[in-house]
């Protein structure tokens, strides 16, 4: 399966969205509403900003539907999170541009401190343990928000999302080794953040 | 490729944070503290307000209207043809009903009217009716 996610991913064919039968246009709109609340929640992780999460939900349906809805659904998954990762890069390059973006975890996104040797290794049950949920969802939201984008998609797409390794390397455009990588940092730098912050 | 519905076996197993080969294996992922958070992140889905679900359903219905079959050019001059010849056929038909539901003697009038009015001959006493007129004139001066 992994070798037929590469295949498809190096070559990523777009087909046009063909008229559809009624069965294959259901099993496309199932697949958007069962995505589609964890897709604004990431893009709301990415953007702090609700209203333009939505925009890049829409659009990356859009782009879905335009582009990869013809495709096998088994393929839908990591070709969706694509859409709306390449959506999500684009806002905060223009974010960039328009020098908004302030981020104090990414100065040390790739060249900082290795977070892998410095990451603790605890029996203890972690940094959420002891928050009663509400206090936990708001410090879980934080340390999101303030992980470095890479980190956050590929903390997003493996841990919650449930995407492999590959197929997360695919829809974020980069290497299985950046994913492991990322996901490290990401692990380290949640656990440290949420462990200030408890 | 998606997980998630094997999710009961990602978040056991042993746990070194230390150890990058875990990372090929979601199943060897079993920080409680990343098991708490992927339950946080489901339920922060299941706490979205009616109007964001609402947009949320409005932006898939726009997006899956891309797929619903357009109208293409062939599609737009079939049914154009195809309006042109039933009003022809309407048109058709109306005068039909119309001549079938006349009398005959009213039928065979306007027939024969057209004839009159299409008639060759009919042409010749039009243009010479001053003619026809003055000759009419003649013979009842000569009558009187």
């Amino acid at each position: 399966m992994m070798l037929a996610q590469s295949c498809f991913m190096n070559g990523l064919d777009r087909m046009p969205a063909a008229p559809a039968t009624a069965d294959e246009s259901h099993a496309v709109e199932r697949f958007l509403r069962e995505t589609e609340r964890r897709a604004l929640r990431m893009a709301e992780f990415s953007t702090g900003n609700r209203a333009e999460a939505l925009d890049l939900v829409q659009d990356a349906m859009f782009g879905f539907v335009r582009h990869y809805s013809a495709r096998p659904a088994g393929e839908w998954s990591p070709l969706f999170w694509r859409v709306l990762d390449s959506r999500i890069n684009d806002w905060h390059r223009r974010q960039r541009v328009r020098g908004r973006w302030l981020g104090w975890f990414e100065r040390d996104d790739e060249d900082g401190d290795d977070p892998i040797a410095a990451a603790p290794d605890l029996g203890e049950p972690g940094p959420l343990a002891r928050l009663a949920d509400d206090e936990a969802s708001r410090a879980l939201e934080l340390a999101l928000r303030a992980l470095p984008l890479r980190q956050r998609q590929a903390f997003l797409l493996r841990m919650w999302e449930g995407l492999d390794v590959a197929a997360t390397a695919a829809a974020m455009r980069c290497s299985e080794g950046s994913v492991k990588t990322h996901l490290f940092r990401a692990l380290a730098n949640l656990r440290k953040y949420l462990e200030a912050h408890r | 490729m998606n997980n998630r519905s094997n999710e009961p076996s990602r978040l056991n197993g042993p746990s070194r944070l230390n150890d990058p080969s875990r990372l090929n294996d979601p199943s060897r992922l079993d920080e409680p503290w990343v098991e708490r958070a992927v339950a946080l992140l489901d339920e922060s889905t299941d706490a979205l307000d009616a109007a964001t679900l609402s947009r949320l359903n409005r932006a898939r219905q726009a997006a899956l209207a891309q797929r619903r079959p357009a109208l293409t050019g062939w599609m737009i001059g079939t049914g154009f043809a195809g309006a042109a010849l039933a009003l022809a056929l309407a048109f058709g038909l109306g005068q039909r009903h119309a001549l079938s539901s006349l009398s005959v003697p009213e039928a065979i009038e306007q027939v024969g009217d057209a004839d009159a009015l299409a008639s060759d001959d009919n042409l010749d006493l039009y243009e010479n009716l001053d003619f026809y007129a003055w000759l009419d004139a003649q013979q009842q001066d000569g009558n009187g």
